[in-house]
Protein backbone atom coordinates (compact mmCIF):
# COMPACT_ATOMS: atom_id res chain seq x y z
CA UNK A 1 0.00 0.00 0.00
CA UNK A 2 2.75 2.42 0.64
CA UNK A 3 4.49 1.81 -2.54
CA UNK A 4 2.06 4.30 -4.06
CA UNK A 5 2.20 7.37 -3.49
CA UNK A 6 -1.37 9.05 -2.84
CA UNK A 7 -1.28 12.64 -3.48
CA UNK A 8 -4.82 13.24 -4.58
CA UNK A 9 -8.14 13.71 -2.60
CA UNK A 10 -11.44 11.73 -4.21
CA UNK A 11 -13.65 14.35 -5.27
CA UNK A 12 -16.21 12.76 -7.63
CA UNK A 13 -17.66 9.16 -7.20
CA UNK A 14 -17.77 7.11 -10.50
CA UNK A 15 -21.43 7.15 -10.84
CA UNK A 16 -21.33 11.11 -10.94
CA UNK A 17 -18.82 11.06 -13.57
CA UNK A 18 -20.99 9.05 -15.45
CA UNK A 19 -23.74 11.24 -15.41
CA UNK A 20 -21.43 14.07 -16.41
CA UNK A 21 -19.91 12.08 -19.25
CA UNK A 22 -23.49 11.78 -19.93
CA UNK A 23 -24.77 14.89 -19.63
CA UNK A 24 -21.64 16.03 -21.88
CA UNK A 25 -22.58 13.78 -24.98
CA UNK A 26 -26.12 14.65 -24.72
CA UNK A 27 -25.24 18.26 -24.00
CA UNK A 28 -23.25 19.02 -27.02
CA UNK A 29 -25.44 16.08 -29.25
CA UNK A 30 -28.58 18.68 -28.15
CA UNK A 31 -26.46 22.08 -29.12
CA UNK A 32 -25.34 20.70 -32.60
CA UNK A 33 -28.58 19.29 -33.70
CA UNK A 34 -30.27 22.65 -32.40
CA UNK A 35 -28.09 24.81 -33.84
CA UNK A 36 -28.18 22.80 -37.34
CA UNK A 37 -32.13 23.78 -37.38
CA UNK A 38 -31.62 26.76 -36.08
CA UNK A 39 -29.18 28.13 -38.42
CA UNK A 40 -30.18 25.98 -41.34
CA UNK A 41 -30.53 29.02 -43.66
CA UNK A 42 -26.32 29.48 -43.95
CA UNK A 43 -23.71 27.02 -45.17
CA UNK A 44 -22.63 26.38 -41.62
CA UNK A 45 -25.75 25.43 -40.43
CA UNK A 46 -26.28 22.80 -42.80
CA UNK A 47 -22.88 21.38 -43.22
CA UNK A 48 -23.89 21.05 -38.82
CA UNK A 49 -26.89 19.17 -39.94
CA UNK A 50 -25.90 16.99 -42.58
CA UNK A 51 -23.68 15.40 -39.75
CA UNK A 52 -27.24 14.29 -38.01
CA UNK A 53 -28.14 13.31 -41.16
CA UNK A 54 -30.20 16.88 -42.58
CA UNK A 55 -32.50 18.72 -41.16
CA UNK A 56 -35.18 16.04 -40.42
CA UNK A 57 -33.28 13.25 -38.87
CA UNK A 58 -31.55 16.47 -36.88
CA UNK A 59 -35.29 17.13 -35.03
CA UNK A 60 -35.07 13.23 -35.08
CA UNK A 61 -31.92 12.93 -32.80
CA UNK A 62 -32.79 16.00 -30.88
CA UNK A 63 -35.97 14.71 -29.72
CA UNK A 64 -34.56 11.61 -28.72
CA UNK A 65 -31.60 13.08 -27.03
CA UNK A 66 -33.97 15.24 -24.99
CA UNK A 67 -36.05 12.25 -23.70
CA UNK A 68 -32.61 10.65 -22.78
CA UNK A 69 -31.71 13.75 -20.91
CA UNK A 70 -35.23 13.94 -18.83
CA UNK A 71 -34.94 10.50 -18.22
CA UNK A 72 -31.29 11.09 -16.96
CA UNK A 73 -32.53 13.99 -14.81
CA UNK A 74 -35.10 11.59 -13.03
CA UNK A 75 -32.65 9.02 -12.48
CA UNK A 76 -30.74 11.81 -10.73
CA UNK A 77 -33.46 12.88 -8.33
CA UNK A 78 -33.71 9.22 -7.33
CA UNK A 79 -29.75 8.87 -7.18
CA UNK A 80 -30.65 12.42 -4.44
CA UNK A 81 -33.13 11.13 -2.85
CA UNK A 82 -30.82 8.15 -2.17
CA UNK A 83 -27.98 10.03 -1.13
CA UNK A 84 -29.74 12.57 1.15
CA UNK A 85 -28.90 11.77 4.79
CA UNK A 86 -32.41 11.29 6.03
CA UNK A 87 -31.93 10.81 9.77
CA UNK A 88 -30.76 14.57 10.32
CA UNK A 89 -32.62 15.83 7.30
CA UNK A 90 -33.42 19.40 7.75
CA UNK A 91 -30.12 20.16 8.77
CA UNK A 92 -27.89 17.63 6.85
CA UNK A 93 -28.94 19.43 3.41
CA UNK A 94 -26.91 22.69 4.67
CA UNK A 95 -23.86 20.75 5.61
CA UNK A 96 -20.47 21.91 3.67
CA UNK A 97 -20.34 18.72 1.78
CA UNK A 98 -23.97 19.62 0.59
CA UNK A 99 -24.24 21.36 -2.80
CA UNK A 100 -27.39 23.32 -1.36
CA UNK A 101 -27.04 27.19 -1.59
CA UNK A 102 -26.39 28.59 1.49
CA UNK A 103 -25.43 32.38 2.75
CA UNK A 104 -21.96 31.89 2.82
CA UNK A 105 -21.71 31.58 -0.92
CA UNK A 106 -23.18 35.29 -1.38
CA UNK A 107 -20.44 36.14 1.11
CA UNK A 108 -17.98 33.79 -0.52
CA UNK A 109 -19.14 35.52 -3.92
CA UNK A 110 -18.29 39.08 -2.83
CA UNK A 111 -15.24 38.34 -1.27
CA UNK A 112 -13.64 36.38 -3.94
CA UNK A 113 -14.64 39.24 -6.45
CA UNK A 114 -13.19 41.51 -3.33
CA UNK A 115 -10.13 39.39 -4.09
CA UNK A 116 -9.73 40.13 -7.73
CA UNK A 117 -9.40 43.70 -7.58
CA UNK A 118 -7.49 43.30 -4.26
CA UNK A 119 -9.38 44.71 -1.40
CA UNK A 120 -8.86 41.51 0.78
CA UNK A 121 -7.29 38.18 1.19
CA UNK A 122 -9.32 35.13 -0.78
CA UNK A 123 -12.05 33.44 0.57
CA UNK A 124 -11.38 30.10 1.94
CA UNK A 125 -13.34 27.32 0.04
CA UNK A 126 -14.80 24.32 1.56
CA UNK A 127 -15.23 21.39 -1.07
CA UNK A 128 -18.02 23.00 -3.62
CA UNK A 129 -17.31 26.86 -4.68
CA UNK A 130 -20.43 28.99 -5.29
CA UNK A 131 -19.79 28.93 -9.25
CA UNK A 132 -19.69 25.20 -8.95
CA UNK A 133 -23.08 25.23 -6.90
CA UNK A 134 -24.38 27.51 -9.26
CA UNK A 135 -23.27 25.18 -12.19
CA UNK A 136 -25.00 22.19 -10.81
CA UNK A 137 -28.28 23.56 -10.32
CA UNK A 138 -28.24 25.44 -13.46
CA UNK A 139 -28.05 22.19 -15.46
CA UNK A 140 -31.52 21.11 -13.56
CA UNK A 141 -32.94 24.79 -13.96
CA UNK A 142 -32.05 24.07 -17.38
CA UNK A 143 -33.68 20.61 -18.19
CA UNK A 144 -36.85 21.67 -16.31
CA UNK A 145 -37.37 24.74 -19.11
CA UNK A 146 -35.94 22.83 -21.76
CA UNK A 147 -37.37 19.86 -21.19
CA UNK A 148 -40.92 21.38 -20.86
CA UNK A 149 -41.20 23.56 -23.67
CA UNK A 150 -39.13 20.90 -26.11
CA UNK A 151 -42.00 18.48 -24.85
CA UNK A 152 -44.66 20.97 -25.77
CA UNK A 153 -42.97 21.40 -28.80
CA UNK A 154 -42.43 17.59 -29.48
CA UNK A 155 -46.32 16.76 -29.19
CA UNK A 156 -47.78 20.15 -30.22
CA UNK A 157 -51.16 18.30 -30.62
CA UNK A 158 -51.95 17.27 -26.98
CA UNK A 159 -49.85 20.10 -26.10
CA UNK A 160 -52.86 22.18 -27.55
CA UNK A 161 -55.45 20.23 -25.63
CA UNK A 162 -54.43 21.49 -22.60
CA UNK A 163 -53.04 25.04 -23.75
CA UNK A 164 -54.01 26.94 -26.24
CA UNK A 165 -52.36 26.84 -29.38
CA UNK A 166 -50.31 29.70 -29.40
CA UNK A 167 -48.85 29.29 -26.23
CA UNK A 168 -46.43 27.33 -28.59
CA UNK A 169 -45.51 30.61 -29.73
CA UNK A 170 -44.22 31.34 -26.27
CA UNK A 171 -42.84 27.64 -26.19
CA UNK A 172 -40.80 28.42 -29.41
CA UNK A 173 -38.85 31.49 -28.18
CA UNK A 174 -38.49 30.31 -24.31
CA UNK A 175 -36.87 26.89 -25.61
CA UNK A 176 -34.69 29.06 -28.07
CA UNK A 177 -33.05 31.41 -25.27
CA UNK A 178 -32.97 29.41 -22.77
CA UNK A 179 -30.93 26.66 -25.29
CA UNK A 180 -28.66 30.10 -26.09
CA UNK A 181 -28.30 30.76 -22.24
CA UNK A 182 -27.12 27.14 -21.80
CA UNK A 183 -24.75 26.74 -24.42
CA UNK A 184 -22.92 30.57 -23.63
CA UNK A 185 -23.16 29.70 -20.18
CA UNK A 186 -20.92 26.08 -20.66
CA UNK A 187 -19.20 27.14 -23.46
CA UNK A 188 -17.79 30.42 -22.01
CA UNK A 189 -18.08 30.63 -18.31
CA UNK A 190 -17.98 26.92 -17.51
CA UNK A 191 -15.04 26.00 -20.51
CA UNK A 192 -13.01 28.94 -18.71
CA UNK A 193 -13.25 27.88 -14.95
CA UNK A 194 -12.77 24.59 -15.72
CA UNK A 195 -9.89 24.53 -19.00
CA UNK A 196 -8.62 28.06 -19.15
CA UNK A 197 -7.69 29.74 -16.28
CA UNK A 198 -3.99 29.20 -14.69
CA UNK A 199 -5.59 26.87 -11.63
CA UNK A 200 -7.36 24.30 -13.96
CA UNK A 201 -4.56 24.86 -17.28
CA UNK A 202 -5.04 22.84 -19.96
CA UNK A 203 -8.18 20.91 -17.89
CA UNK A 204 -9.32 19.93 -14.80
CA UNK A 205 -9.14 16.54 -14.32
CA UNK A 206 -11.26 16.33 -11.45
CA UNK A 207 -14.77 15.59 -13.40
CA UNK A 208 -13.19 12.22 -14.85
CA UNK A 209 -10.61 11.39 -12.76
CA UNK A 210 -12.76 11.49 -9.40
CA UNK A 211 -9.58 13.21 -7.51
CA UNK A 212 -7.70 16.25 -7.10
CA UNK A 213 -4.54 16.72 -6.32
CA UNK A 214 -3.78 17.69 -2.83
CA UNK A 215 -1.79 20.66 -3.31
CA UNK A 216 -3.75 21.97 -5.79
CA UNK A 217 -6.80 21.61 -3.09
CA UNK A 218 -5.19 22.96 -0.34
CA UNK A 219 -4.52 26.38 -2.25
CA UNK A 220 -7.75 26.58 -3.86
CA UNK A 221 -10.56 24.69 -1.09
CA UNK A 222 -8.00 25.00 1.88
CA UNK A 223 -11.06 24.83 4.55
CA UNK A 224 -12.61 21.71 2.64
CA UNK A 225 -8.44 20.09 3.25
CA UNK A 226 -8.79 21.47 7.10
CA UNK A 227 -11.75 20.21 7.78
CA UNK A 228 -10.70 16.67 6.55
CA UNK A 229 -7.37 16.75 8.21
CA UNK A 230 -9.31 17.74 11.14
CA UNK A 231 -12.01 14.97 11.27
CA UNK A 232 -8.89 12.61 10.44
CA UNK A 233 -10.88 11.68 7.56
CA UNK A 234 -7.84 13.03 5.25
CA UNK A 235 -6.31 9.31 4.74
CA UNK A 236 -9.20 7.62 4.01
CA UNK A 237 -10.50 9.99 0.50
CA UNK A 238 -6.77 9.77 -0.47
CA UNK A 239 -6.00 7.86 -3.86
CA UNK A 240 -2.82 7.64 -6.26
CA UNK A 241 -2.87 8.99 -9.56
CA UNK A 242 -4.10 7.29 -12.36
CA UNK A 243 -1.92 5.87 -15.14
CA UNK A 244 -0.44 7.78 -17.98
CA UNK A 245 -2.78 6.14 -20.64
CA UNK A 246 -5.94 6.95 -18.81
CA UNK A 247 -4.94 10.30 -18.11
CA UNK A 248 -4.52 10.94 -21.84
CA UNK A 249 -7.77 9.61 -22.47
CA UNK A 250 -9.54 12.31 -20.32
CA UNK A 251 -7.77 14.92 -22.24
CA UNK A 252 -8.57 13.98 -25.26
CA UNK A 253 -12.34 13.33 -24.85
CA UNK A 254 -12.54 16.73 -22.22
CA UNK A 255 -10.54 18.86 -24.62
CA UNK A 256 -12.38 17.16 -27.73
CA UNK A 257 -15.60 18.39 -25.61
CA UNK A 258 -14.30 21.91 -25.36
CA UNK A 259 -13.45 21.74 -29.08
CA UNK A 260 -16.53 21.02 -30.41
CA UNK A 261 -18.35 23.52 -27.75
CA UNK A 262 -15.91 26.56 -29.32
CA UNK A 263 -16.72 25.44 -32.60
CA UNK A 264 -20.41 25.88 -31.93
CA UNK A 265 -19.77 29.17 -30.35
CA UNK A 266 -18.08 30.54 -32.89
CA UNK A 267 -19.77 29.42 -35.88
CA UNK A 268 -23.22 30.47 -34.23
CA UNK A 269 -21.61 33.78 -33.13
CA UNK A 270 -20.44 34.30 -36.79
CA UNK A 271 -23.83 33.45 -38.68
CA UNK A 272 -25.69 35.15 -36.12
CA UNK A 273 -26.79 38.06 -38.56
CA UNK A 274 -27.06 35.58 -41.43
CA UNK A 275 -31.01 33.97 -39.84
CA UNK A 276 -34.00 35.10 -39.78
CA UNK A 277 -34.42 35.62 -36.36
CA UNK B 1 -2.61 1.36 -11.07
CA UNK B 2 -5.93 2.88 -12.25
CA UNK B 3 -9.03 4.48 -10.45
CA UNK B 4 -10.86 1.59 -9.61
CA UNK B 5 -7.86 0.26 -7.47
CA UNK B 6 -7.08 3.58 -5.88
CA UNK B 7 -10.16 3.35 -4.57
CA UNK B 8 -10.36 -0.13 -3.56
CA UNK B 9 -7.43 0.57 -1.55
CA UNK B 10 -9.29 2.85 -0.17
CA UNK B 11 -11.81 1.14 0.99
CA UNK B 12 -10.13 -1.45 2.09
CA UNK B 13 -8.15 0.97 4.78
CA UNK B 14 -11.83 1.96 6.16
CA UNK B 15 -14.02 0.61 9.12
CA UNK B 16 -16.45 -1.93 8.39
CA UNK B 17 -20.01 -0.20 8.20
CA UNK B 18 -18.11 2.01 6.04
CA UNK B 19 -17.90 -0.96 3.66
CA UNK B 20 -21.32 -2.18 4.18
CA UNK B 21 -22.48 0.92 2.96
CA UNK B 22 -20.16 1.23 -0.09
CA UNK B 23 -21.33 -2.46 -1.22
CA UNK B 24 -24.94 -0.78 -0.95
CA UNK B 25 -23.55 1.76 -3.57
CA UNK B 26 -22.89 -0.95 -6.15
CA UNK B 27 -25.93 -2.35 -5.67
CA UNK B 28 -27.35 0.83 -6.08
CA UNK B 29 -25.10 1.36 -9.26
CA UNK B 30 -26.49 -1.67 -10.92
CA UNK B 31 -29.82 -0.37 -10.72
CA UNK B 32 -28.87 3.16 -12.15
CA UNK B 33 -28.12 1.79 -15.89
CA UNK B 34 -31.44 -0.35 -15.76
CA UNK B 35 -32.89 2.73 -15.33
CA UNK B 36 -31.75 4.32 -18.09
CA UNK B 37 -32.11 1.05 -20.09
CA UNK B 38 -35.89 1.19 -19.83
CA UNK B 39 -35.59 5.07 -20.10
CA UNK B 40 -34.20 4.32 -23.57
CA UNK B 41 -36.90 1.73 -24.06
CA UNK B 42 -39.58 4.27 -23.60
CA UNK B 43 -38.29 6.76 -26.34
CA UNK B 44 -40.61 7.57 -29.30
CA UNK B 45 -40.36 5.45 -32.24
CA UNK B 46 -38.85 6.65 -35.14
CA UNK B 47 -40.96 8.95 -37.94
CA UNK B 48 -40.01 11.86 -39.72
CA UNK B 49 -41.23 14.90 -38.57
CA UNK B 50 -44.62 15.39 -38.06
CA UNK B 51 -45.00 19.25 -40.05
CA UNK B 52 -43.26 18.17 -43.05
CA UNK B 53 -46.16 15.15 -43.55
CA UNK B 54 -47.70 16.53 -46.79
CA UNK B 55 -49.11 13.69 -48.45
CA UNK B 56 -51.27 13.29 -51.95
CA UNK B 57 -52.03 9.46 -51.09
CA UNK B 58 -53.69 9.77 -48.41
CA UNK B 59 -55.89 12.47 -49.28
CA UNK B 60 -58.52 13.70 -46.97
CA UNK B 61 -57.48 11.56 -44.11
CA UNK B 62 -55.83 14.53 -42.21
CA UNK B 63 -59.23 16.59 -42.95
CA UNK B 64 -61.26 13.71 -41.56
CA UNK B 65 -59.22 13.50 -38.56
CA UNK B 66 -58.99 17.71 -37.89
CA UNK B 67 -63.42 17.59 -38.40
CA UNK B 68 -64.80 14.42 -36.89
CA UNK B 69 -66.58 13.57 -39.99
CA UNK B 70 -65.17 10.57 -41.62
CA UNK B 71 -66.59 10.46 -45.77
CA UNK B 72 -70.25 11.58 -44.31
CA UNK B 73 -70.49 10.37 -41.22
CA UNK B 74 -70.06 12.09 -37.90
CA UNK B 75 -67.82 10.31 -35.59
CA UNK B 76 -67.73 11.82 -31.41
CA UNK B 77 -65.83 15.34 -32.24
CA UNK B 78 -62.74 15.30 -30.26
CA UNK B 79 -62.14 18.02 -27.74
CA UNK B 80 -61.76 21.16 -30.18
CA UNK B 81 -60.92 24.14 -27.05
CA UNK B 82 -57.49 24.31 -24.80
CA UNK B 83 -58.66 22.81 -21.04
CA UNK B 84 -56.79 26.27 -19.96
CA UNK B 85 -57.41 29.26 -21.35
CA UNK B 86 -56.61 32.78 -20.80
CA UNK B 87 -60.21 34.12 -19.53
CA UNK B 88 -61.73 36.57 -21.58
CA UNK B 89 -60.18 35.82 -24.72
CA UNK B 90 -61.58 34.15 -27.15
CA UNK B 91 -60.93 35.84 -30.03
CA UNK B 92 -58.91 38.85 -30.84
CA UNK B 93 -55.82 37.43 -28.46
CA UNK B 94 -53.75 39.59 -31.44
CA UNK B 95 -55.10 42.51 -32.05
CA UNK B 96 -53.99 44.02 -35.22
CA UNK B 97 -51.83 47.47 -34.15
CA UNK B 98 -53.55 50.75 -35.13
CA UNK B 99 -51.51 51.08 -38.48
CA UNK B 100 -53.37 48.01 -39.93
CA UNK B 101 -56.43 49.55 -40.50
CA UNK B 102 -56.16 49.24 -44.23
CA UNK B 103 -55.70 45.20 -43.00
CA UNK B 104 -58.92 45.41 -40.39
CA UNK B 105 -61.33 46.92 -43.66
CA UNK B 106 -60.10 43.83 -45.85
CA UNK B 107 -60.37 41.46 -43.59
CA UNK B 108 -64.10 40.15 -44.44
CA UNK B 109 -63.93 40.25 -48.57
CA UNK B 110 -64.34 37.81 -50.39
CA UNK B 111 -61.46 38.89 -52.62
CA UNK B 112 -59.19 40.54 -50.16
CA UNK B 113 -56.82 42.16 -52.88
CA UNK B 114 -59.90 43.56 -54.36
CA UNK B 115 -59.20 46.85 -56.82
CA UNK B 116 -54.88 46.96 -55.80
CA UNK B 117 -53.13 48.09 -58.78
CA UNK B 118 -51.12 46.34 -60.59
CA UNK B 119 -52.12 43.36 -58.11
CA UNK B 120 -51.88 40.47 -60.72
CA UNK B 121 -48.14 41.85 -61.24
CA UNK B 122 -46.44 41.95 -58.03
CA UNK B 123 -45.65 39.10 -55.94
CA UNK B 124 -46.45 38.75 -52.68
CA UNK B 125 -44.03 39.70 -50.58
CA UNK B 126 -43.77 43.21 -52.06
CA UNK B 127 -46.24 43.78 -49.86
CA UNK B 128 -46.44 41.20 -47.42
CA UNK B 129 -42.49 41.41 -46.34
CA UNK B 130 -43.00 40.54 -42.66
CA UNK B 131 -45.25 37.53 -43.23
CA UNK B 132 -41.77 36.36 -45.45
CA UNK B 133 -40.09 35.70 -41.95
CA UNK B 134 -41.41 32.64 -39.95
CA UNK B 135 -40.32 29.50 -39.90
CA UNK B 136 -42.90 27.89 -42.18
CA UNK B 137 -41.53 30.12 -44.78
CA UNK B 138 -38.17 30.41 -43.94
CA UNK B 139 -37.02 26.46 -42.69
CA UNK B 140 -40.38 24.43 -44.14
CA UNK B 141 -39.82 26.38 -47.62
CA UNK B 142 -43.53 26.63 -47.74
CA UNK B 143 -45.34 29.39 -50.73
CA UNK B 144 -48.24 31.74 -49.65
CA UNK B 145 -50.32 29.74 -51.91
CA UNK B 146 -49.93 26.18 -50.57
CA UNK B 147 -51.58 28.26 -47.39
CA UNK B 148 -53.46 30.83 -48.74
CA UNK B 149 -54.76 29.31 -51.92
CA UNK B 150 -55.42 30.45 -55.65
CA UNK B 151 -56.94 33.59 -56.72
CA UNK B 152 -58.87 34.78 -55.65
CA UNK B 153 -57.82 34.92 -52.04
CA UNK B 154 -60.53 35.68 -49.58
CA UNK B 155 -59.78 37.81 -45.86
CA UNK B 156 -59.44 35.64 -43.61
CA UNK B 157 -62.93 36.46 -41.61
CA UNK B 158 -64.80 36.11 -44.74
CA UNK B 159 -67.51 33.36 -44.05
CA UNK B 160 -66.39 31.06 -46.88
CA UNK B 161 -63.28 31.35 -46.38
CA UNK B 162 -61.16 28.42 -45.55
CA UNK B 163 -58.59 30.97 -43.58
CA UNK B 164 -61.60 31.60 -41.32
CA UNK B 165 -60.83 30.40 -37.64
CA UNK B 166 -64.04 28.32 -37.23
CA UNK B 167 -62.29 26.15 -40.13
CA UNK B 168 -59.00 27.04 -40.54
CA UNK B 169 -57.41 23.85 -38.47
CA UNK B 170 -59.39 21.71 -40.67
CA UNK B 171 -58.77 23.34 -44.38
CA UNK B 172 -55.64 24.50 -43.66
CA UNK B 173 -53.71 23.32 -40.61
CA UNK B 174 -54.86 19.88 -41.26
CA UNK B 175 -53.06 19.81 -44.43
CA UNK B 176 -49.90 18.86 -43.01
CA UNK B 177 -50.66 18.55 -38.92
CA UNK B 178 -52.94 16.01 -39.35
CA UNK B 179 -55.59 16.25 -36.26
CA UNK B 180 -54.91 19.82 -35.66
CA UNK B 181 -57.39 21.44 -33.50
CA UNK B 182 -58.84 24.59 -32.85
CA UNK B 183 -56.86 25.22 -30.05
CA UNK B 184 -53.91 24.05 -32.39
CA UNK B 185 -54.49 26.60 -35.16
CA UNK B 186 -54.43 29.55 -33.21
CA UNK B 187 -50.47 29.04 -33.12
CA UNK B 188 -49.80 32.43 -34.80
CA UNK B 189 -47.40 31.28 -38.27
CA UNK B 190 -46.91 34.70 -38.91
CA UNK B 191 -44.85 35.50 -35.72
CA UNK B 192 -43.83 38.89 -34.66
CA UNK B 193 -40.46 39.44 -34.50
CA UNK B 194 -41.02 38.75 -30.27
CA UNK B 195 -38.87 41.81 -29.04
CA UNK B 196 -40.41 44.32 -31.45
CA UNK B 197 -43.39 46.67 -30.45
CA UNK B 198 -45.56 45.67 -33.23
CA UNK B 199 -44.94 42.19 -30.88
CA UNK B 200 -46.48 44.22 -27.42
CA UNK B 201 -48.88 45.72 -29.65
CA UNK B 202 -50.08 42.23 -31.53
CA UNK B 203 -48.71 39.71 -28.74
CA UNK B 204 -48.32 41.14 -26.04
CA UNK B 205 -48.02 37.84 -23.90
CA UNK B 206 -45.27 36.79 -26.20
CA UNK B 207 -43.30 39.95 -25.97
CA UNK B 208 -43.46 39.89 -22.19
CA UNK B 209 -42.06 36.17 -22.04
CA UNK B 210 -39.14 36.71 -24.15
CA UNK B 211 -38.16 40.02 -22.48
CA UNK B 212 -38.38 37.95 -19.08
CA UNK B 213 -36.19 35.07 -20.52
CA UNK B 214 -34.00 37.46 -22.13
CA UNK B 215 -33.53 39.44 -18.30
CA UNK B 216 -32.87 36.06 -16.80
CA UNK B 217 -30.45 34.86 -19.79
CA UNK B 218 -28.69 37.53 -19.61
CA UNK B 219 -28.11 38.93 -15.98
CA UNK B 220 -25.66 35.40 -14.99
CA UNK B 221 -23.20 35.81 -17.92
CA UNK B 222 -23.73 39.26 -17.05
CA UNK B 223 -21.79 38.63 -13.77
CA UNK B 224 -20.13 35.96 -14.58
CA UNK B 225 -18.23 36.84 -17.99
CA UNK B 226 -16.81 40.06 -15.52
CA UNK B 227 -15.92 38.20 -12.84
CA UNK B 228 -14.45 34.81 -14.64
CA UNK B 229 -12.02 37.55 -16.72
CA UNK B 230 -11.27 39.18 -13.37
CA UNK B 231 -10.12 35.69 -12.11
CA UNK B 232 -8.59 34.54 -15.05
CA UNK B 233 -6.11 37.45 -14.72
CA UNK B 234 -5.85 37.66 -10.67
CA UNK B 235 -4.55 34.34 -11.09
CA UNK B 236 -1.78 35.19 -12.88
CA UNK B 237 -0.39 37.07 -10.10
CA UNK B 238 -0.37 34.43 -7.77
CA UNK B 239 2.38 33.25 -6.35
CA UNK B 240 2.04 29.39 -5.86
CA UNK B 241 4.76 28.55 -3.12
CA UNK B 242 3.77 31.60 -1.50
CA UNK B 243 0.45 31.21 -0.67
CA UNK B 244 1.52 27.19 0.23
CA UNK B 245 3.90 28.49 3.00
CA UNK B 246 1.42 30.85 4.67
CA UNK B 247 -1.10 28.41 4.56
CA UNK B 248 1.20 25.94 6.27
CA UNK B 249 2.55 28.21 8.54
CA UNK B 250 -1.52 28.67 9.88
CA UNK B 251 -2.03 25.06 10.33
Amino acid sequence: MSTIKKTRIIRFSPLQRLFHVLLMLSFLTQGATGLSRMYVETPWGRALGSVFGGYESALAVHKRVGIFMICGFMVHILYLLSKVNWRKFPRSLFEPDSLVPQPRDVKDFFRHVGWFVGLNKAPEFDRWGYWEKFDYWGVGWGIIILGGTGLMLSYPLIASRILPGWFLNIAFWIHRIEALLAMAHVFVIHFFIAHLRRHSFPMDRAMFEGSVDIEAARHEKPAWVARLEQTGKLEGVLVAETTSGLRALFYIFGLGAVATGVFLLIGGLLNSMSITW
Amino acid sequence: MDATQGINVVAKSQSSPSRKRKKHDIAFMCWIPGLVLLGLMCLPEVVPAQEEMASSIRRYKAYEASTGYYEEYEVLPRRQRAILEVPGVTRGLFRYSPASAEIRIRSRLADSHRAIKFYKRRPCEDCHVEQTRDIHTVRANLTCRQCHGKEPIASIYHYYSPMNPIRKHAYVCSKCHEGASISYSSYLVHMPNPVTRSAKEGFPLLFYAVWIMIGIAVSPLAVFIPHSVMWGVREFFVKKDKDKVEHNKKD
